[in-house]
């Protein structure tokens, strides 16, 4: 290989998994045949190629353009929010209440309705279609007791601190950042267990369930929204007040949670709308 | 017809009016499009095209010649190259015309 083979294994890492294995060998040629690295524009191409490639499979966290895949991310990010928003309504409780039932009876209606669509290869996993993808479930196990050990670590750490101080902080964060990749890393090995297990689909039971995730996630955002509001209208000085996550300003909490409601109710109906194609 | 005229201006168009003089690989491709038409594709954009093609039959990836894989035009591929050339072609002859008719 000529030329800067660190700069072409670069270049070529930027691309989907899938595309390297088809074209991974003979690009990287080019690129070397090119001498790509003394050609700052080309440099640039090949990352917008990648751009490309990625966006054409739907995404590098959503490979190969499975409708399931995208909707068990929009699951992940949909409970990262809704984590967020309970951290957030925690110390507004008989605020806005029958608004807060609401929300809650859509998000269980929305991830419902993803268990619906993933339940035929739950079945074909349990009838042993794929033993192999049996170690992918001890993912979310794994990651649950990794959280709940930093979780008490955080605790130790800022026992006896103020909320503001760097120890606090420190063990919020902590608890946060674990629970993310813990999310994410559910959301993968689920994504993953979908794609590789084999399962008999019912024709209309995943477009349906589909639609109504994303309904779900749609109706809790609204009312996500509609609950902000009514903290204002009910009790203005908390609203403008330090009553958001970690003693935060409230509006910017409020705000963020909703933002990452309405990205995932975005992600569902791309899915929902996938789905309903690839049946037609 | 703005549609179209991108369309026509496309690297897959390109792509395959290299291929229809022979078999090529990537680099082999670049260089005969900068040496016939002036226009350099880049490396991403060359394989945009080249997947995009091969995906829909307009062309075919041949067996590897060590990392280097020439590609071959398909019948279907020269079907559309004609089409679309055919209909390049009327354009030019069109507005040639129009333009020679046209007051100065």
């Amino acid at each position: 290989m000529t030329g800067d083979p660190w700069l072409v294994r670069a270049l070529l890492a930027c691309y989907p998994a899938s595309w390297r294995r088809r074209y991974g060998d003979e690009y990287a040629q080019l690129l070397c045949d090119l001498r790509i690295h003394r050609r700052p524009r080309l440099i640039v191409d090949s990352l917008r190629g990648a751009l490309g490639a990625a966006l054409n499979q739907g995404g590098p966290l959503m490979s190969n353009r499975s409708p399931m895949t995208t909707a068990v991310w929009a699951a992940g990010l949909f409970t990262v929010a809704g984590i967020g928003f309970q951290k957030l309504a925690e110390d507004f409780t008989g605020v806005a209440g029958s608004v807060y039932t609401l929300l809650i009876a859509a998000a269980a209606v929305a991830l419902l309705a993803l268990v619906a669509a993933a339940a035929p290869t739950a079945v074909a996993l349990l009838r042993g279609r794929d033993t192999g993808a049996w170690r992918y479930v001890a993912v979310p196990v794994l990651g649950a007791a990794a959280w709940y050990g930093v979780l008490r670590l955080a605790l130790a750490i800022s026992h006896g601190h103020g909320v503001h101080s760097a120890p606090n902080v420190t063990g919020f964060v902590l608890v946060a950042v674990t629970g993310i990749a813990v999310v994410a890393a559910t959301a993968w090995a689920a994504g993953t267990v979908l794609r590789r297990v084999p399962a008999d689909q019912p024709t209309r039971l995943r477009p349906a369930a589909l639609v109504v995730l994303a309904a779900g996630m749609a109706v809790t955002t609204a009312v996500a929204l509609v609950w902000g509001l009514r903290v204002q209208a009910g009790d203005p000085t908390a609203f403008h007040g330090d009553q958001g996550i970690l003693a935060t300003p409230f509006v910017p909490s409020w705000i963020a949670t909703v933002v990452l409601m309405a990205a995932a109710t975005v992600l569902a109906t791309i899915a929902g709308r996938r789905q309903l194609l690839a049946t037609r | 017809m703005v549609d179209e005229l991108g369309r026509w201006a496309e690297p897959g168009l390109l792509v395959l009016a290299s291929l229809a003089d022979g078999d090529k690989h990537g680099y082999a491709i670049t260089n005969d499009i900068a040496e016939q038409v002036g226009v350099s594709l880049g490396p991403g954009t060359l394989y945009a095209a080249l997947s995009r093609l091969e995906e829909r039959g307009l062309i075919e990836g041949l067996p590897a010649e060590g990392r280097r894989r020439p590609y071959r035009l398909t019948a279907a591929g020269a079907t559309e190259l004609s089409a679309q050339a055919t209909r390049m072609q009327r354009l030019a002859t069109l507005s040639l015309g129009r333009l020679r008719l046209a007051p100065a």
